[in-house]
């Protein structure tokens, strides 16, 4: 019963498509019991799948003779579906609430179960062409959720997306071709697919290509230079969508990223080569520069999507070093970041939804009206920077020794260095809010933010993240052993 | 089944005395017998296609009495039935779609001239794929210009005569240089039907004389018929006379008349000049520049259309430079690419010119992009058609345009110098294509407050969704199944010879 | 190569007006010296062909006294296709000039740019 695998891909892309072609719902009630049926329904399908099939393949069908579409999932999918699966479900019952005072929401929901199938698909795939093919559908799906307030800011921050995203997914699939043509399969194997011989003839060559891959999977991962979009799209979004692309989308970058390195090209293949410095040149620039530009923005959801900038390329630096622990430290912080991202922004959902601020300076004294949500924010800003007991602690541990493990000259020394100022800086944005918000000081308008608490379905998928976020701090050994093994097959 | 192997002839001659039989008759039963031939023709097709197919075989047909090498001669194997038969449905299809259109800018006296037309229109096609003697191929593309030119003015309209007028001069420049390529080879060969040609030429380059004469007529004949198929730089007259024509001769005059000219050109390549010769006399390089050119040039000039019908034909400047690519690339895989994109091309720009008739309907008849706002809601049908399209255009994987993608780059990887000015060609060309079209598809789903204009439901007009439904499914049908096409392709190039 | 040009004059001239009808075709403004070109160029490729299917000394080949021998006539395939050719071009000229009239109805000019510039004006 291999088939399973697909039907958690295809029932929520098949519940969206439903969805979008139904007349419009005269009150709300029915459109909800349906979005939150399939994603319950579909989250229990994807576990089902994962327990089931867990190396197992089954081919949806062939595109051509050699290439099929091609579903595999191993520990890697399993834990990025999973992820995936816990945040989409959690924002999705976040936005029930929220999209009270949004237009369109029946179009919101059903590309938003879209993206859901589109993402276990990605998650699932087990081959570099299956892999492009929900690479590209999970931009196109997205899309809808970028642009949907549909002012002209949305537009042009969808079209900016669009176009980084293409621009970065034909980057990417200039080496797919080269990958098709040169490899013995394109089926995602621990060590690559290119026999050494092949190589050591083209050095050159697939140098390069490798490189253009990078830069173009990086895209989606808010890399240097082709950051910028990132910025600019996410906040245009409604904020549960904000919260999916910052947890989760960006991650789709850094599992093909992950699948291109570890499982395609090879990473024996890269190590010591100036692709491997300009990599991880790229990646602690865009540490570095993210925080910095958070900490200057004063647009609360603007300064959490520069901060996604800079934790992703923590993410990207840890793979980039090609080492054991440092790979287990960017999966943990994939985890840890997911969830901590997700909830930052539905907290700032949450301010928006209920007093309407925008602005960092605004909030000064919204502890008093809204204690339960600044908690969590505080609980997972404090993960973010990376204090213990916090999952974020864990992951820039590991993240930190396992740079200073591999004696790589100069990076194994300055890699920490900059992780270490981008956590000062880190801190330095996000809990300014904290303090001004329980702290506030003197001459506030105390009455703004009294009894805004909101409602339930919104705070408790933050009080999940929030507790996920030091669940996974206080007892890291599961994942840890886990993604170790998983670290140890493919370096 | 021998009967099948008079089906090519019997279809020709059909669609020329149905054009004849035409001029008696009023609009609506030259409609009825337009449609009526161009499924005959699809049924005859699908039969020879069946046939030749299964014995894997290529068959002669003598025309008249003279035999070989004096008279004149069909050939046909299973790629030139497929190529007709494919020609019929898009054709009908394409009509189908149009068909409410043609009743409203159409005069009614004119409608039987437009019938008229589109049979000799099929005619000229058939022969050009199915003819043996390149002196017939010249009368049939002529007469295949004249056709064109009249889909193009059968609309009363300013823009559209001049269309027709620009379309003719470079049609004529154009077979004036194929034509006296063809007296040329005749000079130099002393025949005319293709299979003979091919043996003399091979005699006289072994011999070692006429080494120059032969590659200026190479020239000559593939300038000409590539200026005839509107390739990068002879392109000026093709917005017009697609963005102003009624819809139907739009999606024809793209996904065929130019696809016919370039049909033939593959057949005149492996059957006259031969494969190896043509890539050695560097015209390859010619075509693969041009046809670079065209892919980037085309592109930017979509990009900066404010009009919808002329946007998807800037387009097609650009989808012909990837063909002329393809040939250009100077592998036998280059040129199954080349067909393969020739078929998702045809399938797709049709669809693309139906669904946005659709669009500008319910836009109150205009093609700027400002009016369109909302369109996809207004025309649920066409709406999701034209999404299609435009998937396949950027090349997102399970619609044909990634197929054809797919089939070039790895063409192009195979060629030695050629690999990297391809591969970064398409791959700029494609970003550009995804923003032009991808675009439009956000501009016609995004909603209006207060639209001005109305709604249509589309269960009103079943003919206008079954087409595009059929348009849909062939696009799909050619992304996902393509491996049985790019072997029957790729078989059927090598049995021109 | 003076020699060869010389002993093939027929070719050479055909090939002169071919040009010259080609150039007029493309460059002239004015319709009607388009078409114009349009027949130098198609009477010029018949030229060829009549000049290519001709044999010195031999006569059309029509069977007189039953002379069935190939060394008495010329070539008949050349002219065949130098008839078939001049149908084509009479219909394709009609065609140009009947499009020709049309645009001067409308526009009450032959100059095509200018034809170009009037629909740009119109804002059609």
């Amino acid at each position: 019963m291999a088939q399973i695998l697909l039907l958690p891909i295809l029932f929520p892309i098949a519940a969206g498509i439903i969805l979008l072609l139904c007349k419009e719902f005269k009150n709300r009630k029915p459109l909800l019991i349906y979005v939150g049926s399939v994603l319950v329904i579909t989250g229990i399908c994807a576990v089902f799948a994962m327990i089931q099939n867990i190396n197992n393949g089954v081919a949806a069908f062939y595109l051509t003779k050699t290439l099929a579409i091609y579903f595999k999932p191993d520990v890697l999918g399993c834990v990025f579906a999973s992820v995936v699966t816990i945040v989409w479900i959690l924002a999705g019952f976040f936005s029930f609430e929220y999209m009270k005072h949004e237009k369109n929401e029946k179009r919101y929901f059903s590309f938003y179960l879209m993206v859901f199938g589109v993402l276990l698909g990605l998650g699932f795939s087990g081959n570099l062409i299956t892999m492009y093919l929900f690479y590209e559908l999970m931009t196109l799906t997205a899309m809808p959720l970028v642009l949907h307030t549909q002012s002209r800011e949305a537009v042009m921050a969808g079209l900016k997306y669009l176009f980084y995203s293409f621009a970065g997914a034909y980057m990417a699939l200039f080496g797919v071709y080269f990958v098709y043509k040169y490899g013995t399969t394109l089926e995602f194997t621990a060590g690559g697919v290119i026999e050494s011989s092949v190589l050591r003839q083209n050095t050159t060559l697939f140098l390069v290509v490798t490189m253009l891959m990078l830069m173009g999977f990086g895209v989606k991962a808010g890399m240097f230079p082709m950051h910028s979009w990132l910025p600019t799209a996410h906040p245009a979004a409604p904020a549960p969508a904000s919260a999916v692309l910052s947890g989760i989308i960006v991650k789709g970058g850094v599992l093909a990223i992950i699948r291109l390195v570890y499982q395609i090209i090879g990473p024996d293949f890269i190590r010591g080569t100036w692709v491997q410095t300009a990599w991880m040149i790229l990646t602690l620039v865009t540490v570095f520069m993210g925080s910095l530009l958070a900490f200057r923005e004063p647009v609360l959801k603007k300064r959490l999507a520069y901060s996604t900038v800079s934790q992703l390329s923590y993410i990207l630096f840890g793979l980039s070093l090609l080492d054991g622990q440092a790979f287990t430290g960017s999966l943990l912080h994939v985890v840890a970041h997911a969830f901590i991202k997700a909830a930052l922004f539905l907290t700032a959902g949450a301010i928006i939804y209920m007093t309407g601020c925008k602005r960092v300076e605004e909030l000064r004294g919204i502890g008093k009206g809204m204690p339960v949500t600044l908690w969590c924010y505080t609980i997972v800003s404090l993960g973010l920077i990376g204090i213990p007991p916090t999952s974020g602690f864990i992951s820039k541990w590991y993240l930190a020794t396992g740079a200073l493990e591999t004696g790589i000259p100069v990076f194994s020394w300055l890699g920490p260095v900059v992780l270490l100022v981008s956590a000062l800086l880190t801190a330095g944005y996000l809990l300014p809010i904290t303090m001004n918000g329980f702290f506030p000081g003197e001459g506030y308008d105390a009455g703004r933010f009294l009894g805004k608490e909101p409602p339930l379905l919104m705070r408790v998928p933050l009080l999940i993240f929030a507790g996920l976020t030091l669940l996974i701090g206080l007892f890291p050994n599961v994942l840890i052993n886990m993604l170790s093994a998983l670290a140890e097959l493919f370096v | 089944m021998e009967i099948i192997l008079n089906f090519p002839c019997i279809s020709i001659l059909l669609a020329m005395f149905s054009a004849i039989i035409s001029s008696a008759l009023n609009g609506k039963w030259a409609k009825y017998l337009n449609t009526f031939v161009v499924t005959a023709v699809g049924v005859l097709s699908a039969f020879t296609f069946w046939y030749t197919y299964t014995t894997k075989n290529s068959y002669t047909y003598v025309m008249g009495h003279y035999p070989a090498p004096y008279g004149n001669e069909i050939r046909f194997g299973s790629l030139e039935a497929g190529m007709a038969l494919f020609f019929a449905v898009i054709m009908l299809l394409s009509l189908n779609g149009g068909r409410k259109k043609i009743r409203l800018e159409i005069a009614p006296e004119k409608e039987k001239l437009y019938y008229i037309m589109i049979n000799l229109l099929l005619s000229s096609l058939l022969a050009l794929v199915y003819t043996n003697d390149i002196f017939t191929a010249y009368v049939f593309v002529e007469i295949n210009t004249i056709a064109a030119c009249g889909l193009i003015m059968i609309t009363e309209h300013g823009r559209t005569i001049e269309a027709a007028v620009r379309y003719m001069i470079m049609s004529l420049l154009g077979s004036g240089l194929f034509l006296i390529g063809i007296c040329l080879l005749y000079d130099m060969t002393g025949h005319l039907l293709m299979v003979y040609i091919h043996s003399s030429i091979t005699k006289i380059m072994a011999a070692g004389t006429y080494q120059i004469p032969l590659l200026v007529t190479i020239g000559l004949i593939v300038v000409g018929l590539a200026i005839k198929s509107a390739l990068f730089p002879f392109h000026a007259w093709l917005p017009d006379a697609y963005g102003y024509s009624t819809v139907s001769s739009a999606a024809m005059l793209s996904s065929l008349v130019s696809k016919g000219y370039i049909f033939l050109l593959i057949k005149l390549i492996y059957r006259v000049i031969g494969f190896r010769r043509f890539y050695e006399s560097g015209i390859v390089n010619v075509l693969f520049v041009f046809g670079l050119a065209g892919m980037i040039m085309g592109s930017l000039y979509a990009i900066r259309e404010n009009d919808i019908r002329r946007m998807i034909s800037y387009s097609s400047v650009a989808q012909i430079g990837y063909i002329y690519m393809g040939f250009g690339l100077g592998t036998s895989i280059g040129m199954v690419a080349s067909i393969f994109h020739i078929l998702s091309h045809a399938a797709t720009k049709s669809l693309l010119f139906v669904s946005a008739s659709g669009l500008t309907d319910v836009s109150g008849g205009h093609k700027e992009f400002q009016e369109l706002t909302g369109a996809g809601y207004r025309n649920k049908a066409a709406g999701a058609a034209f999404t299609v399209g435009a998937f396949s255009m950027v090349g997102i994987p399970c619609f044909s345009g990634f197929i054809s993608k797919l089939l070039f780059a790895q063409a192009a990887i195979q060629t030695s110098g050629k690999t990297l000015p391809t591969l970064i060609v398409l791959a700029i060309s494609t970003v550009l294509n995804a923003i032009y079209f991808l675009k439009t598809v956000i501009r016609i789903y995004t909603p209006v407050k207060d639209d001005k204009y109305e709604a249509v439901s589309s269960g009103k007009n079943m003919l206008y969704l079954v087409t595009l439904v059929c348009f849909i499914v062939l696009n799909l049908a050619l992304g996902m199944i393509s491996q049985p096409i790019t072997d029957w392709i790729s078989y059927g190039v090598t049995a021109l010879i | 190569m003076g020699e060869n040009l010389a002993q093939n004059y027929g070719e050479v001239v055909a090939m002169v007006l071919f040009g010259i009808g080609f150039t007029n075709l493309l460059l002239q403004k004015n319709m009607i010296k388009k078409i114009i070109g349009l027949n130098i160029m198609d009477t010029a490729v018949y030229l060829f062909l009549a000049e290519k299917g001709y044999i010195t000394g031999h006569i059309a080949p029509i069977i007189v006294n039953n002379d069935f021998s190939p060394d008495t006539y010329i070539n008949p395939v050349p002219s065949g296709l130098v008839l078939t050719g001049i149908v084509v071009s009479v219909s394709v000229t009609a065609l140009m000039l009947s499009l020709t009239i049309r645009l001067y109805r409308r526009y009450h000019t032959l100059d095509l740019d200018e034809v170009s510039k009037r629909l740009k004006k119109e804002g059609l």
